[in-house]
């Protein structure tokens, strides 16, 4: 057992650190030491940078890389702890700002912009919900105390051990043997020829081949549940006494 | 192929925020929250789809992310009117009060609240400011009739 965490202190340092930080800031009562938070969080940052986020290729794609995921995780973790609903809607618009930076960086500047317009639409709607809704003067009671903060913080932190284990092990021993089966293209079947490598990876031009070529089922399929999604919504939606919307 | 320690960098960045995600999806009461939740959970999956349709070369994980764009979308619309339907019910956005939906015979997992939520407001009635010289008669009395 001890062997065991000696040789994973790497996993578990900023795992521990980070659930400390969460834990910290759930909402639990009127007092909560942020500071203190602060500073476990940010030691938990700095431990899953040093020893998970190695530089990769040129100094300016690791600063935007680090600065977006930054900006993604501390907006992630704000926005799950905040007593205020629209303090955790505007981080949540952080995030997905955060989100579309990382996009560019994966070479997806399509995909960027429609999560932006996507969103933009959805969190402007979710604002006039929360407002609404939600009781203007001061955060409700349902805000200001979490549901079993402990075992929801454990069980969360235990989902991202596991995930961060299998990282581990296939990028550091099967890699090393020259690629598994998650980084290997599959050899005995055919490649979708419409998303095969190209040298404009990511432009409007090669998502459009490969949406239409090969995943045009696909396409069909999300625009019958989009309607679907369509006249559920409008069925559930509350109607006035008068019976029309 | 891309570069393995900037796919890992995505990978452990996606897993982050998928596990933010959960631990929101499991600790916020508030209705909307949940939702926001769940949407931080899509974002960490879609990270990932893209970081590995880099790593490949090819355009497959954008066009996947495109689908999950679209699931989220769909799923946002519809729990969001969800919420106004369940808001309306019960003047609250609170998610325990919905905890014994099950069938009656089963045993009910929390205290039944909707007996302990609280009696619509009262709407106070308006007042008039009161104008002119107050009535001379005292109040027991019938008023004077008039001539």
């Amino acid at each position: 057992m001890t062997t065991w965490i000696t040789e994973h202190w790497r996993l578990l340092l900023p795992l521990a650190l980070g659930w400390v930080c969460v834990w910290l800031l759930m909402p639990r009562g009127p007092h909560r030491s942020r500071a203190l938070a602060g500073i476990f969080g940010l030691a938990g940052l700095l431990a899953v940078k040093f020893y998970w986020l190695p530089p990769s290729g040129p100094l300016l794609q690791d600063i935007f890389f680090l600065t977006f995921a930054a900006m993604a995780i501390i907006g992630g973790v704000l926005m799950i702890t905040d007593h205020n609903p629209v303090y955790a809607a505007l981080w949540f618009a952080i995030v997905t700002l955060a989100v579309c930076g990382l996009f560019l960086l994966n070479s997806a500047p399509f995909l960027s912009a429609a999560t932006v317009i996507v969103y933009a639409g959805a969190i402007i709607v979710t604002f006039l919900f929360v407002i609404a809704l939600a009781q203007q003067s001061g955060s409700a009671m349902y805000d200001r105390r979490a549901s079993h903060p402990t075992l929801a913080t454990l069980s969360g932190f235990l989902l991202l051990g596991c995930l961060m284990f299998t990282l581990q092990e296939w990028g550091g021993q099967a890699a090393a043997e020259g690629g598994n089966a998650f980084l290997k293209v599959p050899a005995g079947t055919t490649a979708n020829l419409g998303s095969v490598a190209t040298e404009d990876l990511g432009s409007l031009r090669s998502v459009g081949r490969s949406l239409f070529t090969d995943y045009v089922y696909a396409v069909e399929i999300a625009g019958t549940v989009l309607l679907i999604a369509t006249i559920g919504a409008i069925c559930m939606a509350p109607r006035r006494s008068q019976g029309n919307l | 192929m891309g570069d393995l320690s900037h796919l890992q960098g995505q990978l452990v960045v996606g897993a982050i925020l998928f596990a933010l995600g959960a631990i929101g999806f499991l600790t916020r009461r508030n209705l909307i929250l949940i939702m926001l939740s769940a949407e931080l959970m899509l974002h960490g999956v879609s990270l990932n789809l893209t970081a590995f349709g880099q790593y490949h070369g090819t355009a497959a994980g954008q066009a996947f992310t495109v689908m999950v764009l679209t699931v989220s979308a769909c799923e946002a619309g519809l729990a969001l009117a969800l919420i106004l339907t369940l808001y309306r019910r019960r003047r609250s956005l609170d998610v325990n009060l919905w905890s014994n939906l099950g069938e009656p015979d089963l045993p009910k997992l929390a205290q039944d609240i909707l007996e302990v939520s609280p009696a619509p407001r009262e709407q106070p009635l308006p007042k008039l400011t009161p104008a002119g010289p107050l009535p001379r008669y005292p109040k027991s009395a019938p008023p004077a009739a008039k001539p």
